[in-house]
């Protein structure tokens, strides 16, 4: 469920690498557009066929901060790749070959945060 | 077919070639016909020409089936037929692929160098 | 079962009636003798050939996709191509009257992160009519796509869904390319050299939200250290040199009995 976002300039694609769909920046963008699109509708249908206890809204969000997490990346062969994979990712859902837990997992519930500071650190012992 | 009649080939999905000569007739015919587009010193044309002629020069001479098999050393008729069938096909693929020109590009100089 | 006693009881008796000094030089003799049937794999002269003339064949056939062509000491054929030719290598080898590999065994890859292409895709084919093995090599990248081999071998379907599990090479028109190995949400590619050996997420079951859960991996303080020594070794200050490890060639077998 990774896709890129807009970066900066484009590293020239020269003629000597191989491209996987995209051959500009722009397209990949095209292709990151579309799949953003694609997830979006789906978060409905996903929320309601999973019994989620979580509103639409939250799962849009969540959706717009995994593409936004790969906003830096500028190479259209990456973005290609990112959205393979987001496209995988999106067809495991609409399908219901996942379960809940799989869907829940991108929300990080019962994870506690790491501690930062040297006393959290100290009270949490083990971990350095 | 002369002799007696081939009830089975004994393998699952092929089935006893009715007209064995003529239909490898036309095989190699059409084979030579498309090595024809091929450059007259590509390594594939020279071979395969060889190899086609050779066998159609059997199926030419040779009317029983039971004998041609054998001077073929090929297995069945039927297999032969299969294995001339491939080859018209693959020869239709040569000439769009052009596999006898040069090396497109040289590895990486460490790429094939085993254990690094 | 009664001879083999005999045998016995007649050597018993022999060692009996010798000095101890003298039943071990017996034995040092015995093992030193030149040995009949060796270990070695005998070298096969004939299959070498036709394997070095069928190479020879399709490297004369094919220049524009093979780059090397070896036989390797265990007589098995190993043509290394360009990414390019995968499709039109493995067509020629199934097709051809002379080869006929109608038969895709395996699919795999194997990563080397030095290289500047990192992954090899190996291709191993058999031809029934021959009776022969080959091996194709390939290699790639983990960003640049490789042509699938679906459309020449549907064996292949299956392989490639697995090396791009695994590794993370992209099959360009795959008729289905999608996980097969690891589970739905799994991130990353377990086989690639710099993928952690206790992976990045473990599960468990979360009674408070009724489900399972996946947390960062956190290895308690005893199971972080790996030690690649010897897992027998407890007193490494005890440790003999390595150089005593040495083997000697040939002329010392006697002293492992």
């Amino acid at each position: 469920m990774a896709a890129a976002g807009a970066g900066k300039v484009a590293k020239a694609a020269g003629a000597a690498v191989k491209p996987i769909f995209s051959r500009d920046l722009g397209e990949a963008k095209r292709r990151v557009r579309e799949l953003y699109r694609a997830w979006y509708r789906e978060v409905p249908n996903a929320v309601q066929l999973y019994q989620l206890d979580i509103s639409v809204k939250q799962g849009r969000d969540k959706v717009r901060e995994m593409f936004m997490r790969n906003a830096h990346v500028t190479d259209p062969r990456v973005i290609d790749i990112l959205v393979i994979k987001g496209k995988m990712e999106l067809q495991e859902t609409a399908r219901v070959w996942k379960q809940r837990t799989h869907i829940m997992r991108f929300f990080h519930e019962t994870e506690t945060p790491r501690p930062k500071d040297f006393l959290s650190k100290f009270y949490v012992g083990h971990d350095p | 077919m002369a002799g007696a009649l081939k009830k089975t080939t004994g393998l699952v999905g092929l089935a006893v070639a009715e007209t064995p000569h003529e239909h490898l007739r036309i095989l190699y015919t059409k084979i030579l016909a498309a090595l024809q587009d091929i450059p007259k010193d590509a390594a594939y044309r020279k071979y395969t020409e060889q190899i086609v002629n050779e066998r159609f020069n059997m199926v030419k001479t040779e009317p029983n089936v039971e004998k041609l098999e054998d001077k073929m050393k090929s297995g069945q008729i039927e297999e032969v037929i299969i294995q001339a069938e491939s080859e018209l096909s693959l020869a239709r693929k040569m000439v769009q692929w052009k596999p006898w020109e040069p090396l497109v590009e040289e590895p990486p100089t460490d790429q094939w160098r085993w254990p690094i | 079962m009664l001879a083999a006693a005999l045998g016995l009881a007649r050597a018993g008796l022999r060692a009996a009636a010798r000095p101890a000094v003298l039943l071990q030089q017996a034995r040092f003799e015995g093992s030193s003798t030149t040995e009949t049937h060796p270990t070695v794999r005998p070298k096969d002269e004939v299959a070498q050939n036709q394997l070095c003339a069928f190479g020879e064949y399709v490297a004369e056939i094919l220049p524009k996709y093979i780059q090397q062509v070896q036989v390797t000491c265990f007589n098995e054929l190993e043509i290394f191509i360009h990414p390019d030719g995968v499709v039109p290598i493995l067509t020629f080898l199934r097709d051809h009257t002379n080869a006929q590999f109608k038969s895709l065994a395996d699919l795999t890859a194997i990563d080397v992160p030095t290289r500047q292409y990192r992954f090899e895709i190996v291709y191993n084919l058999l031809s029934l009519r021959f009776n022969s093995r080959i091996r194709v090599k390939t290699y790639t990248d983990e960003l640049t796509p490789v042509d699938s081999a679906v459309s020449v071998h549907q064996a292949a379907n299956w392989y490639e869904r697995e090396v791009w599990d695994m590794y993370g090479v992209f099959f360009a028109n795959h008729p289905d390319l999608r996980r097969i190995l690891t589970d739905y949400g799994f991130e990353g590619h377990p086989f690639r050299k710099d993928f952690p050996l206790s992976g990045y997420v473990e599960v468990r079951y979360d009674d408070e939200v009724k489900r399972v859960v996946a947390e960062p991996v956190e290895l308690a303080q005893e199971f972080r250290k790996f030690d690649l020594n010897s897992p027998w070794e407890t007193f490494p200050a005890y440790r003999t040199a390595p150089e005593t490890l040495k083997l000697e060639a040939g002329d010392k077998k006697g002293d492992a009995k």
